[in-house]
């Protein structure tokens, strides 16, 4: 791991160690409450809304692996994925474009080319059809551009095909949305909190078994946050 | 190259080799254990983290590293399949199952028979091998009972020497006594699956799983964290051969794990003895054990794939193939899932033990009538998770239902609504056996040490398989329903032919040396010191419960065979 990663990585633990010890709000979707830009309207352009967060610090960092053109357009594909909207956060407030970069430069290196080769596809797709990169394309176009990508009919495709490639994006979103925050994405729970999820709880009693209401007592569980408090 | 002398070289301790090495040490033989995997403490499992353990499958073969292929037919090209459920440490499969812990019914050791009795000869599709066990279950029985004893089930008996008791599994074969612990608790959609299933006349029960309800031979009882199935058990709970069999095995001074040894040979001399084996160490040191007794006893792959890799001049179709039916007649259960969510309601199926939580027997085996329906045999029907783990990873796999896309706003707002509400159902339904189910050694695919990757064969895509896959995904959407859930649907099953769960056969028991490969005991016909132990002598699946226990049984069983018998006269077939 670089110097780099390393401190990106102590950043992001830092901010998982707040959210599990500090956060009150219940754990339920309806009670998330944050300060979210709210989507981009679908036709204007998307990108910018994505690149904001993707330069602004850790709700979206990359520089493990991804160019900045590269940052802009997985970015902005996670997010029509997982859009966030106000009190549901999406991809980019979980830090999905932050925990596929560090993923790319770690353990999915085998797929680093695909990764390469699917955003160079995905960008001739998007010149042959609109004129412009995936990432400048307004929301309404990105989202048709996706549907075509999953029914497999781009023909800019060859390897990876388009609906690996989807597949592919579709699950890592999934995997940067809800695994610990230790791995660089689900920033503050944010994935946790939008389903539910109360983390890494080491039990359950009879009562909460017995429960057909939401569970929601605090605090969310995070390893790291969890290994400091054993420590302490 | 170091050369090592014992009584036993066992290859792979996990669910089987785990009991022989205790068993086999206690009774005095020196035993040397072999494991490609490395030795995990319970402290180890402390993280729950759902994309190492889970989605990454971090208890399990590396793909990579060990890669096994599958086509659908001979004139197909091979791909490494994805991923596999084994274990990949000490303890095998074990440390990382949903510990499901079933007893075979008493007719499923007689399938053939029965079949042929009830339905006639010409229900059995002619291009299956389906045969008879050349054991009986009143034979197993004393051994099941052993293993649940001795590893900790949690459950409650159905039928209690004959008596059938109501809250268990009434359809179960008659048991000596009750299980060693009561039931684990039942989460919240067992409570709807138990009052659906009644609702149409089936009869629902607690599944029994090997994980202490109660504290039990100084483990402390279950804390129902949902990290289960994938995972490690952070308190020992779970009822593993590494926190079971193996300290059983370092505590009788006789017995010596070597971690990080892959075995590559074994090694034959030519009266048709081995001799022992020879395996890469750490750092790929290259070294030999000569043993008087080889117990070969990974995973169906590398059981087969062995005896292939240890041809000799004398053996040229492999060890213990005289047969001919060495890799072949391979099954898998096919999973067939249906899912319910609730609008009003909470499930949280993230708690508990995640996987077949709450079981019917109803339409598993011939517990049913067959006749008119195209197929014979069935599946355990129950309730749990997404490939039976709770965490959010394993939910983003499940399908939505129809009409709800896979990304967008529209499915954000599902999965958040649907994530603490849902239930998961899968039909685990028996495949026959089809001796054109083969494995063998692929051409063009080796692994990390050089040697070739066991190839698959495989396709379930048969019409009496399909035929059944098909009824029994209805009766879990008819059961969704009488849940009260207003969203039930099925998923789609696996379009491919590959193999779901649970691989079996391969080096298939049987009485007769010509149509075997070993004895009811594991022991090879050609070599009567070299028994194959493991679901790789499973001549059928016999239903459509997981198939650990019985492993375990006829594991305890080889063992008294083996202590008892064999060392008075050894090298004599059993």
């Amino acid at each position: 791991m670089t110097k780099h990663d390393e401190s990106r990585r102590a950043f992001l633990v830092g901010g998982a160690i707040g959210a599990g010890a500090a956060a009150s709000a219940a754990l339920v979707p309806e009670a998330f409450a944050k300060s979210h830009k709210h989507d981009a309207a679908m036709d204007a352009p998307a990108a910018n809304h994505g690149a904001d967060h993707a330069m602004s610090g850790m709700s979206g960092g990359h520089g493990a692996f991804f160019n900045d053109d590269d940052s802009r357009t997985i970015t902005a594909f996670t997010e029509r994925l997982m859009p966030g909207a106000p009190g549901k956060p999406g991809a980019t407030d979980a830090g999905v474009l932050n925990y596929i970069d560090l993923a790319l430069s770690g353990a999915y290196e085998d797929q680093q080319d695909f990764y390469r080769r699917g955003v160079a596809q995905l960008d001739a797709h998007c010149s042959q059809t609109y004129g412009k990169p995936f990432r400048s394309l307004t929301a309404a176009q990105q989202d048709e551009t996706i549907a075509v990508i999953e029914q497999g009919k781009a023909p800019a495709f060859a390897w990876p095909t388009a609906q690996a490639f989807f597949d592919t994006v579709r699950t890592h979103t999934m995997e940067g949305m809800f695994a610990d925050p230790i791995y660089g994405g689900n920033t503050n729970f944010a994935g946790w909190r939008l389903v539910g999820f109360p983390g890494a709880q080491m039990q359950f009693t009879q009562e909460d078994m017995q429960s057909k209401r939401a569970f929601t007592r605090e605090p969310i569980i995070g390893l790291q946050s969890r290994a400091k408090r054993k420590e302490g | 190259m170091a050369t090592e002398k014992t009584d036993v070289v066992i290859v792979g301790v996990g669910a089987a080799g785990g009991i022989l090495a205790a068993e086999l040490g206690k009774a005095g033989m020196k035993v040397i254990g072999l494991e490609r995997g490395p030795r995990f403490k319970t402290a180890d499992f402390e993280p729950h983290d759902e994309l190492r353990y889970f989605q990454r499958q971090d208890l399990r073969p590396n793909m990579k590293r060990d890669p096994v292929t599958w086509r659908p037919n001979v004139n197909a090209r091979a791909n490494t399949m994805p991923s596999l459920n084994n274990g990949n440490q000490a303890g095998g499969g074990t440390v990382h199952y949903g510990s499901l812990s079933w007893r075979l019914h008493e007719d499923d050791f007689r399938v053939r028979t029965k079949t042929i009795e009830r339905y006639g000869e010409q229900a059995i599709p002619p291009d299956s091998s389906l045969v008879d066990w050349p054991v009986s279950y009143a034979e197993l029985e004393p051994f099941y009972d052993k293993a649940e004893y001795e590893l900790g089930v949690s459950g409650k008996a159905g039928n209690l020497q004959g008596n059938k008791i109501e809250g268990g599994n009434i359809f179960e074969a008659p048991r000596k006594r009750e299980y060693p612990l009561p039931p684990l608790l039942v989460d919240q959609s067992a409570v709807l699956f138990e009052a659906g299933a009644k609702k149409i006349g089936c009869h629902p029960f607690s599944s029994p799983r090997a994980i202490i309800s109660q504290p039990y031979q100084d483990r402390p009882g279950c804390t129902y964290c949902g990290f289960c199935q994938a995972f490690g058990c952070h308190v020992g709970a779970k009822s593993s051969i590494l926190v079971t069999k193996l300290p059983e095995a370092d505590a009788t001074g006789n017995f010596k794990l070597i971690t990080g040894a892959m075995c590559y040979r074994v090694n034959s001399d030519n009266t048709g003895r081995v001799t022992g084996v020879s395996y890469y160490g750490p750092g790929r040191s290259d070294n030999t054990i000569e043993a008087d007794l080889v117990i070969v006893a990974p995973f169906i792959y590398d059981n087969t794939r062995l005896m292939l890799l240890s041809k000799t001049e004398k053996f040229p179709n492999g060890l213990a193939n005289s047969s001919g039916h060495l890799g072949k007649h391979i099954m898998a259960h096919m999973m067939a899932s249906v899912f319910v969510t609730f609008d009003d309601r909470y499930i949280n199926n993230f708690m508990g033990p995640s996987a077949q939580k709450h079981t019917i027997d109803d339409f598993n085996a011939d517990n049913f009538d067959h006749s008119g329906l195209g197929f014979i045999r069935g599946a355990q029907l129950s309730i749990g998770t997404p490939n039976l783990e709770g965490g959010p990873i394993a939910a983003s796999t499940v399908p939505p239902p129809p009409g709800t896309p896979r990304w967008g706003a529209a499915y954000r707002d599902f999965f958040a609504k649907a994530y603490a509400r849902h239930g998961a159902m899968v039909a685990q339904t028996e495949n026959l056996p089809y001796p054109d189910q083969t494995i063998d050694l692929d051409p063009n695919v080796r692994d990390a040490w050089g040697m070739p990757a066991p190839r698959v064969t495989y396709d379930w895509r048969r019409p009496n398989e399909r035929a059944r896959v098909e009824f029994v995904q209805k009766k879990l959407v008819e059961i969704g329903r009488a849940m009260g859930g207003p969203h039930v649907w099925p998923a789609p099953v696996s379009p491919a032919g590959a193999p779901g769960a649970h691989h079996e056969g391969g080096t298939r028991m049987g009485s007769d040396p010509k149509d075997s490969v070993v004895n009811k005991y594991g022991q090879t016909w050609d070599h009567p010191n070299l028994f194959l132990i493991g679901s790789s002598t499973f001549p059928t699946m016999g239903t459509g419960f997981n198939p650990t226990l019985t492993i375990q049984a006829l594991a305890y069983m080889s063992a008294d065979a083996i202590v008892n018998r064999y060392r008075k006269n050894p090298g004599a077939l059993l």
